[in-house]
């Protein structure tokens, strides 16, 4: 039992009045003269049985009367079964309306299961305590009993992603701060794993966390993310890729392409299977699909890569954005080598550079031009030249030692990862200098710098030869020159991904169109498993302050004093029913 | 108008005066309220009518009732007799109590029934004597019918002062020895005494052929117990104490008083004894009338 005014509970030393007063009042009686005094004696024996327990009554009668009384000032709170008043509390009810929310489970969507969860929470708050929601935007919404609810019911699936463990956390430290009895953060979530990051969330001893429990698993598959490069979209897919055997299966991708300047849509189809990787191979995979010719000409594209339509819909089509330049004018010098020389007139033949002196790719020399790619010197002793030049052109960038062989692993060229590259030159000095700093590192070898960016000036770390690399001689060698005249050494347009609905917005200066965000939910949404309970309990604060909870123990659990009722009422009618006793046994015995 | 002293207020009768006065003044006012003497015995006195019957005397015939109903009734007559009283007044500690000052002590009230209860018995040439008493017996005024003999008694009541503890018993057998002569004996007493002795002694009384009355005299307060909360009543007689909270006893105190007062005139009533319950707020006249 705990008291809303314990401090009252100090008039429970008024329950001795009734005793003191009776001790006080029998010390000093009057005397006086009373002939008949054999009379009283009679009657004194007669009722000496019948005084003494009505004395003893009416003591414990006024005494209880007193601690009632008192008792009832102090408001205890009793336990209950269900229902009743708690203690003032704070609490944050965290309603995760992240796009994994938008799954369908069971004939029903997650969110409505959460949304009622978190209407019965805000229902059985009182007026003395204080509450806010928090939903996937992270923002904490306060107000009354009624505002909350208006919300709760106009919520629906979101966009963004919520960090749970951030999210308690934050919503910890505000109860905390409550000046109030009781504090708790109700986390209503599916409780996907990726939304536990590995970091523990730092909750105060005063407060309790209880999560809802998830529903069941439900499979699905979304696609993370969709770069286009080399004339072709590269979708990655997230989720699980096997069918209800357990076995891996090819998985349909379409892209659209709409140019949304009034050119027709174009589609195109491939099929994503699961890599080999068995650890991996149930939630990732990939698949490149060659965009349609029409696409290729120059200008900005938007498309939509989509899946068939599973359990999540909010991750089934994502949109994407690319720019495609028109072609460079481009010439090599005499030091670039002859598989320089071939590629580009490859290019040349297929109109994607023409001749010209934009662009120039030289063979340890540095140019002059604005825009150069330059490769090491065939000479070793050329090396401390060119790196001079190098640096009077104001590029950070130098050749230094030999380097150990590797395979060439780029982000922004995936289709060449994995070339060999047998000689290089280790690129020194950008990092943290150049115009980008690290960021200018477009490839590495051995997780060294090989192929750097600094201003209009492309540095690579071996030359373009088959003696120092299987480049030259693979496939993709046309194609990565091409990336290395028209796209990266003119400065690739950017484009970005960000959360949010799908959708692609462009970024402008004056009347250029500089750059692409393409929005689309997180990948991490589209990993619909749950996190085991213990692992949500210890992100969310440990055992000791963290419940999973089914529905039933969550409505049962929730406001610590929920199920207890402030007794003060009944008290008081105990109170008065003692008061009736006490007058009836003092009046009628009289 | 004239107010009657034997009807007023014990207590405002009491104020006008001493004992003479009081009892002059009440049975002056209690004669003049009754038709006829209350007590038979001194002449030949009509007592009732009764329906004729042959044989009757013809001059005792009630000529008027015949005048004016037609039946024929005779009146009866008592023969006069001698009477013999002897007034006993307890005199012990507990009848110098009264419940408030505004009424009289139990004793005063004693001395005031009982002087015009002489005055009355000596109006009527009768014989009439005082005993007053307490644990002994303190004053004996033999009963005569001479001149001054009511001033003797009244002053045997003034110079007997409060007395100790009560012995009625012994009284009443020393009272059997000064009354050779059957008559009347008259006890005024709050009986707070031993009820068995003090009824063995009246009993025997009774026996050797004497009219006894007995006046109960109680005070109000203590017919009805009251007090401050809680109290300790000490019996002046005996120092017995006892401390009670009145509100709570004062029920089963009211209970065996009234059983203690049966039990006094049922007793009384069994062997022919008077038995008369008197408070100290009832007007003389009215206990007067008692006896009638």
């Amino acid at each position: 039992m705990s008291f809303i005014h314990p401090l009252a509970l100090l008039g429970l030393a008024a329950a001795a009045i009734p005793a003191l007063l009776h001790l006080l009042q029998r010390r000093t009686p009057p005397q006086v003269d009373f002939p008949p005094v054999r009379y009283l004696s009679a009657a004194e024996r007669e009722s000496a049985r019948r005084l003494k327990l009505r004395h003893l009554l009416l003591l414990i009668l006024r005494t209880a009367l007193i601690v009632t009384i008192v008792l009832a000032a102090a408001r205890p709170l009793v336990p209950l079964r269900g229902g009743g008043a708690h203690q003032p509390t704070a609490a944050v009810i965290i309603l995760d309306n992240s796009p994994s929310s938008g799954a369908i489970v069971d004939g029903g969507l997650v969110l409505d299961r959460l949304r009622v969860a978190a209407r019965s929470s805000v229902g059985r708050t009182t007026s003395a305590d204080r509450v806010w929601l928090m939903l996937c935007d992270g923002v904490l919404r306060g107000g009354s009993r009624e505002a909350l609810l208006a919300t709760i019911d106009s919520t629906h699936t979101g966009w963004l992603r919520l960090d749970l463990v951030q999210a308690v956390e934050r919503a910890a430290r505000i109860v905390s701060a409550q000046p109030l009895v009781d504090r708790e953060v109700h986390v209503l979530s599916d409780l996907q794993r990726t939304a536990l990051a590995s970091r523990r969330a730092a909750v105060p001893s005063d407060v309790r966390v209880l999560a809802l429990a998830p529903g069941r698993e439900a499979p699905n598959r979304g696609i993370a993310s969709v770069t286009v490069s080399e004339g072709a979209a590269v979708i990655d897919l997230s989720g699980s890729m096997l069918d209800a055997g357990g076995a891996p299966q090819p998985v349909p991708v379409t892209i659209r392409v709409g140019g949304g300047r009034n050119r027709g849509e174009i589609a195109a189809r491939g099929l994503a299977t699961a890599g080999s990787d068995r650890a991996r191979e149930a939630t990732r995979a990939v698949v490149t699909v060659s965009l349609p010719a029409q696409s290729l000409a120059p200008g900005w594209w938007v498309g939509e890569a989509a899946l068939e339509p599973d359990e999540l819909r909010a991750d089934d089509r994502r949109p994407f954005a690319w720019r495609v330049a028109p072609p460079a004018k481009v010439m090599a010098t005499v030091g670039a080598g002859s598989f320089v020389a071939a590629a580009l007139a490859v290019l040349q033949e297929g109109k994607h550079v023409v001749p010209g002196r934009d662009v120039v790719i030289s063979g340890g020399e540095v140019p002059t031009s604005s825009r150069a790619i330059v490769q090491p010197p065939a000479d070793p002793a050329l090396v401390g030249q060119a790196n001079r030049a190098l640096a009077s052109r104001g590029v950070p960038w130098r050749w230094g030692q030999l380097g150990t062989p590797g395979v060439l692993t780029s982000p922004a060229l995936a289709i060449h990862n994995g070339v060999a590259v047998v000689r290089r030159y280790r690129l020194e000095g950008g990092g943290g200098r150049g115009e980008r700093g690290a960021d200018g590192v477009l490839a590495t070898v051995n997780g060294e710098p090989w192929l750097v960016r600094s201003g209009n000036v492309v540095l690579l770390g071996s030359r373009l030869d088959t003696a120092w690399t299987a480049l030259p001689a693979a496939p993709g060698f046309v194609p990565f020159v091409d990336a290395l005249v028209n796209r990266i050494v003119m400065g690739e347009a950017e484009v970005l991904s960000a959360e949010g609905a799908p959708r692609v917005e462009f970024r402008t200066r004056g009347t250029d169109t500089i750059g692409a965000t393409a929005f689309g939910p997180d990948p991490r949404e589209s990993d619909l498993t749950p996190a085991p309970p213990a692992v949500v309990t210890a992100a969310l604060g440990g055992k000791d302050r963290t419940a999973v909870l089914s529905a039933d123990r969550f409505a049962a659990e929730r406001f610590s004093g929920t199920r207890r009722a402030d007794a003060s009422g009944m008290l008081l009618i105990l109170a008065l029913l003692l008061a009736a006793v006490e007058l009836g046994v003092a009046t009628r015995t009289r | 108008m004239a107010q009657r002293l034997d009807l007023l207020d014990p207590a405002e009768v009491a104020r006008l005066g001493g004992i003479e006065i009081v009892a002059e003044g009440v049975v002056e006012g209690f004669l003049a309220g009754l038709h006829r003497s209350p007590f038979r015995g001194f002449s030949v006195e009509f007592t009732e009518h009764r329906a004729y019957q042959a044989g009757d005397e013809l001059k005792y015939l009630d000529w008027r009732i015949l005048g004016r109903s037609d039946r024929l009734f005779v009146k009866q007559f008592e023969e006069e007799t001698n009477l013999r009283s002897m007034i006993l007044v307890d005199a012990s500690r507990s009848m110098a109590w009264q419940g408030t000052p505004e009424r009289l002590t139990k004793r005063a009230y004693a001395d005031r029934l009982a002087a015009a209860l002489a005055l009355i018995l000596l109006r009527q040439r009768d014989a009439t004597g005082l005993v007053t008493f307490d644990d002994q017996v303190r004053q004996v005024i033999p009963a005569r019918v001479k001149a001054g003999q009511w001033t003797r008694i009244v002053r045997g009541l003034l110079d007997t002062p409060d007395g100790q503890g009560t012995a009625a018993h012994t009284a009443l057998q020393r009272l059997t020895a000064l009354l050779a002569r059957r008559g009347m004996v008259v006890l005024i007493s709050d009986l707070l005494f031993d009820r068995e002795l003090a009824l063995a002694a009246l009993r025997y009384l009774r026996h050797r052929g004497h009219q006894v009355v007995v006046f109960h005299l109680m005070d109000p307060a203590e017919v009805e117990l009251s007090g401050p909360p809680e109290v300790r009543f000490k019996d002046p007689e005996s120092a017995v104490s006892v401390v009670v909270r009145p509100r709570e006893l004062a029920r089963a105190y009211a209970d065996t008083v009234r059983r203690e007062i049966a039990a006094w005139r049922k007793s009384c009533r069994r062997h022919g004894i008077a038995y008369h319950h008197v408070q100290t707020d009832m007007p003389f006249g009215l206990a007067l009338r008692l006896l009638t």
